[in-house]
């Protein structure tokens, strides 16, 4: 099977991948045994990886039914190919490619619209960033952890969702963004600004009372 | 980052605001060239404080990337299943 977006064979890696998915101890001889067949090796990529590709297809899709169907297809998918793993990039970059594009695939087969036009042109009232021209107000830095962040993202509109997770979490670049979402390099790159805008609004609205004190004794 | 006009007049902030998803694409905040935006983004605390959020959303995401959620068991047991049910299985992984 030939995923729409990704050649099957081992692409050029996005500059930064490799440090951002540093090698497994014990990960390559797995590779090499998996490759000759080895049952107990692919075992053994599974449980190095499962987490991570189970936990991106959930970001991607939402719903735990759903992400453990792709999440069985991207191992199943992975057994397949990776004879044609030639270790020119960390391999779970290899291997996230490869999910997104099921992932993606499988949202088409759906007939959902990936980057959504109208989403960009003219988001509805209730999911679009509130741009942000006059008003003053304090600063998220340091006050956002990781189970909020993680629960904001949750609630982005999928679109918005889709490209934040995809650029600013796993990494890719806005080219292959776009190619992957069948949508132009500034729609991505819209998309993703216009994410990190709802984002904003999301964490601010989930901040403890502090704001609100300090906009109460303004008045 | 350049801004594609050649006016000398101040950016009010929906102009410089408009630039920001190329900003943010050049590199963010080390990448401005563009005088007019230099300019704005220092005079403005406004403008100053959204770049600064936004930035910080940027790098926070990162942390993401660390796995949180784990997949049942019934994932590895349909996944054997699938194995065992491939004819290419028994004769080692494909190459294509």
């Amino acid at each position: 099977m030939e995923l729409q977006g990704l050649p099957m064979t081992e692409t050029k890696t996005a500059p930064g991948l490799f440090k951002r998915n540093p090698p497994i101890a014990g990960e390559a001889e797995a590779i090499e045994r998996a490759k000759a067949g080895d049952a107990e090796a692919f075992s053994k990529l599974y449980a190095l990886h499962k987490r991570r590709v189970y936990t991106l297809c959930l970001r991607m899709l939402g719903n735990v039914s759903e992400a453990e169907d792709m999440t069985q297809e991207a191992f199943l998918h992975l057994f397949r190919k990776i004879g044609s793993f030639r270790g020119e990039s960390a391999f779970s970059t290899w291997l996230h490619r490869l999910t997104v594009n099921l992932v993606l695939m499988h949202l088409r087969k759906k007939g959902l619209q990936l980057v959504s036009l109208e989403e960009t042109i003219n988001p509805s009232e209730e999911d679009s960033p509130k741009r942000d021209f006059g008003s003053r107000d304090t600063q998220l830095a340091g006050s956002v952890d990781r189970v909020a962040l993680e629960r904001a993202v949750a609630a982005l509109p999928p679109g918005y969702r889709m490209v934040f997770v995809l650029h600013d979490v796993e990494g890719f670049e806005h080219n292959e963004i776009a190619v992957m979402l069948e949508c132009s390099t500034g729609n991505s790159k819209s998309q993703l600004h216009k994410a990190r805008l709802k984002l904003r609004e999301l964490l601010r609205e989930s901040e403890p009372t502090a704001q609100t004190d300090l906009k109460e004794a303004a008045l | 980052m350049t801004l594609n006009n050649s006016r000398s007049a101040p950016l009010s902030c929906a102009e410089f605001q408009e630039q920001l998803p190329d900003l943010f694409a050049a590199g963010g905040n080390s990448s401005i060239e563009d005088p007019q935006i230099a300019e704005h983004l220092k005079s403005c605390e406004n403008c100053s404080a959204l770049v600064r959020d936004l930035q910080y959303i940027a790098d926070q995401a990162k942390q993401l990337l660390k796995p949180t959620h784990e997949p049942s068991d019934n994932v590895w047991k349909k996944i054997q299943e699938g194995l065992a049910a491939d004819p290419s299985y028994a004769a080692g992984p494909g190459e294509s």
